[in-house]
């Protein structure tokens, strides 16, 4: 009887035990903010398709990754930028440019057709642009930056952010509604304008050097009054013309003197040339180290203002959920891990620079979240296993082929000219572009964060 | 740690005294019921969710505290045999390390099914008698229970709601406890039970995780001998 009591409960516990309705399940689905819209200013990271017109949109191009719900060969290949997929996680409608057109070169060539009529989308939110700077109305695609004679120029809007947010005070009578998620994005813009004016500049004082020196040392000896001034002036006239390097101005310079009659500038070339590349090559990195300190101070000014943007005409207009990225580090790029090591130093300085006065200008606030981009992504780049990322310092997309790819640029990336094997898992599809996995990543790490704030 | 060596001592201990198990005055074949509370602790050490995820992306599991029936049979005057019963213990999970933000995450009801094999001290008529015990339990994971914030955090945007499932185990516990008896009938029990426990998340992204739960089980309950 006792041994039929133990035996019953044993029973009684394997009953209990094998009770139904035990398998997974999803759980409340639902954010703790029930957000009405999702409102985006920025750069090309959160661009959703403001160039999205004539030759790009026939070329299957529009967004700064790789285009194209491709997910049917992998399903990380979404074409979706992170506002995207934080707008489908949390119910909103998916993100569209507040304001399309391009004021490019006109083409016969329907692909390469970038001057289309820009138009505003009343219904769109996403005041994003690829290019954008924080009040710098120009930035990179923009036309005023590219070589007179261009044949294709995609001259990009480039409207920039403190625009972007007073044309949606414009349009949604001058505030927030409080209700909608806002998303900051901007810098990297400043740092490839500003980075680039440095190069152009110490370039400049680069090719002044190498003529200086030319004419120094070919001038002496050779039996002519006016031999520096001619010199000098085929030197120039063959640094003026496009495609000149310093080789073919070295031999322009000697081959000036030699018709002077120097007796020796043919002769003692190799000397002149190397003598005259190492003097612009010392004149280049001195004006770079006599200006690296203006361009990050720059960046501090960028980082700043954009604090005061967002404090001033965000928040203060109302809104109560502001999202506002760092700028990621952009040293850890392609197109800069391309340059000196000295300029991936100074870039890695410019977004630290950024991101301070940024940061600073932000303070505590209970509305604003700021998402520190930055050291995630340097961090990728150094541990790039446990995200999942299979490469952090190639492109996915071909971009320096004009015949594959016209934009050098993700913004015309498509499957049709993704560089050959397994991208999926590539943390960049261009120079400084992430893939839609990494843009996947960002997503969660911004949600992440909004769910510490309490947001979501 | 130090608890942990005590236990495996003491189940040796056990084990030895078991052994031994010279018959001393037998009043074998009793049962005895007593019903108390059991919290179950989870003495969580975590490994990182595989890939794709913050590094050190890792888990947390909180206590519940459930009603319990503790059944025993006595075999001799010193050796008894022990089984529960009792509801599902829910336990709410959270992010920890890289993903603490993310805070709870989910919940996941368990239900262990435990026999132990006991050594009684003294005799069956003392007032105070401790015991240890060494024996088997079945893990069981149920009713797994995802969230907005897991899906956000794991496959966001896709429309596809991340779910788990976390492997059931067999595996083994140690007991260390204590008997008081009021009257003839009625007693007060007190019992400390650690479970070697590990297993593997499975989530619906095809990421795992392994975690070691090691839970510990304290159990008060007041007893009648049938």
């Amino acid at each position: 009887m006792r041994k039929t009591s133990f035996a019953l409960a044993l029973l009684t516990a394997a009953v209990l035990t094998a009770c139904g309705g035990t398998d997974p399940r999803p759980g409340n689905q639902t954010p703790q903010t029930k957000f009405t819209q999702q409102v985006a200013f920025g750069d090309s990271l959160s661009d959703v398709g403001s160039y999205a017109v004539g030759g790009v949109l026939a070329q299957g191009g529009g967004q700064y990754t790789i285009n194209g719900d491709i997910t049917s060969v992998n399903a990380e290949l979404t074409g979706r930028n992170f506002t995207a997929v934080i707008a489908a996680q949390l119910g909103l409608p998916a993100p569209c440019a507040a304001q399309t057109g391009l004021n490019g070169t006109t083409s016969t060539n329907p692909a390469l057709n970038f001057s289309v009529p820009v138009v505003m989308n009343a219904n769109c939110f996403n005041y994003s642009q690829g290019g954008a700077r924080v009040t710098n109305p120009v930035g990179p695609g923009n036309r005023l930056l590219a070589a007179a004679n261009a044949s294709v120029v995609l001259g990009a809007t480039t409207v920039p952010v403190v625009t972007q947010v007073a044309n949606h005070l414009a349009k949604a009578g001058g505030k927030f509604s409080g209700t909608e998620l806002v998303i900051v994005t901007a810098g990297g813009n400043d740092v490839l304008e500003q980075l680039g004016e440095l190069s152009a500049g110490a370039t400049a004082e680069g090719g002044k050097a190498l003529i200086t020196s030319l004419v120094t040392q070919l001038a002496p000896t050779t039996p002519s009054a006016t031999g520096a001034a001619t010199i000098a002036a085929a030197a120039q006239a063959e640094a003026a013309r496009s495609g000149s390097t310093a080789q073919t101005i070295i031999a322009a310079a000697i081959g000036a003197a030699a018709q002077l009659g120097n007796p020796s500038a043919v002769a003692n070339a190799a000397t002149i040339g190397a003598t005259a590349g190492a003097a612009a090559t010392a004149a280049g990195l001195k004006y770079s180290s006599d200006h690296g300190a203006d361009v990050v101070k720059a960046l501090g000014t960028a980082g700043a203002e954009l604090a005061v943007l967002v404090k001033n005409q965000i928040v203060a207009k109302g809104a109560n959920y502001v999202v506002v990225n760092n700028l990621p580090d952009v040293s850890i790029a392609p197109s800069v891990l391309a340059q000196s090591a000295d300029t991936q130093k100074l870039v890695a300085t410019m977004v630290a620079t950024f991101n301070t006065q940024l940061k600073a200008g932000l303070g505590d606030d209970a509305k604003i979240l700021y998402v520190d981009l930055a050291t995630v992504s340097h961090d990728q780049s150094v541990n790039p296993g446990p995200y999942g990322l299979t490469n952090t310092k190639d492109t996915a997309c071909v971009v320096n082929d004009v015949t594959k790819n016209p934009l050098s640029s993700s913004l015309v990336c498509t499957k049709n000219n993704l560089i050959s094997g397994d991208v999926s898992h590539y943390m960049f599809a261009d120079g400084v572009h992430p893939t839609p996995f990494e843009y996947a990543l960002i997503a969660r790490y911004i949600l992440l964060q909004m769910s510490g704030k309490g947001w979501i | 740690m130090k608890i942990r060596i005590n236990v495996v001592k003491l189940m040796v201990a056990a084990g030895a005294l078991a052994l031994a198990g010279s018959a001393a005055a037998q009043s074998k074949g009793q049962l005895t019921v007593s019903v108390g509370a059991n919290q179950l602790k989870p003495d969580v050490e975590s490994g990182a969710i595989t890939a794709p995820a913050l590094p050190n992306s890792i888990g947390d599991v909180g206590k519940d505290t459930q009603p319990i029936a503790v059944i025993t049979y006595g075999l001799t005057d010193n050796i008894s045999v022990e089984t529960a019963v009792g509801t599902p213990y829910k336990h709410k999970i959270f992010g920890a390390g890289a993903i603490a933000a993310g805070g709870e995450l989910g919940s996941v009801k368990a239900l262990p099914a435990i026999a132990l094999l006991q050594y009684r001290f003294f005799e069956p008529n003392a007032r105070f008698r401790p015991y240890v015990g060494l024996g088997v339990t079945y893990a069981m994971f149920q009713k797994e229970t995802g969230s907005f914030r897991m899906t956000a955090l794991t496959n966001p945007g896709a429309g596809v709601a991340t779910t788990f499932k976390i492997d059931d185990k067999w595996t083994v516990s140690g007991q260390i406890g204590a008997q008081f008896n009021v009257n003839e009938k009625w007693f007060l029990n007190a019992s400390y039970i650690k479970t070697k426990l590990r297993t593997d998340v499975h989530f619906s992204t095809n990421q795992t995780q392994h975690m070691k739960l090691d839970p510990d089980s304290f159990i008060l309950s007041v007893g009648y001998k049938f």
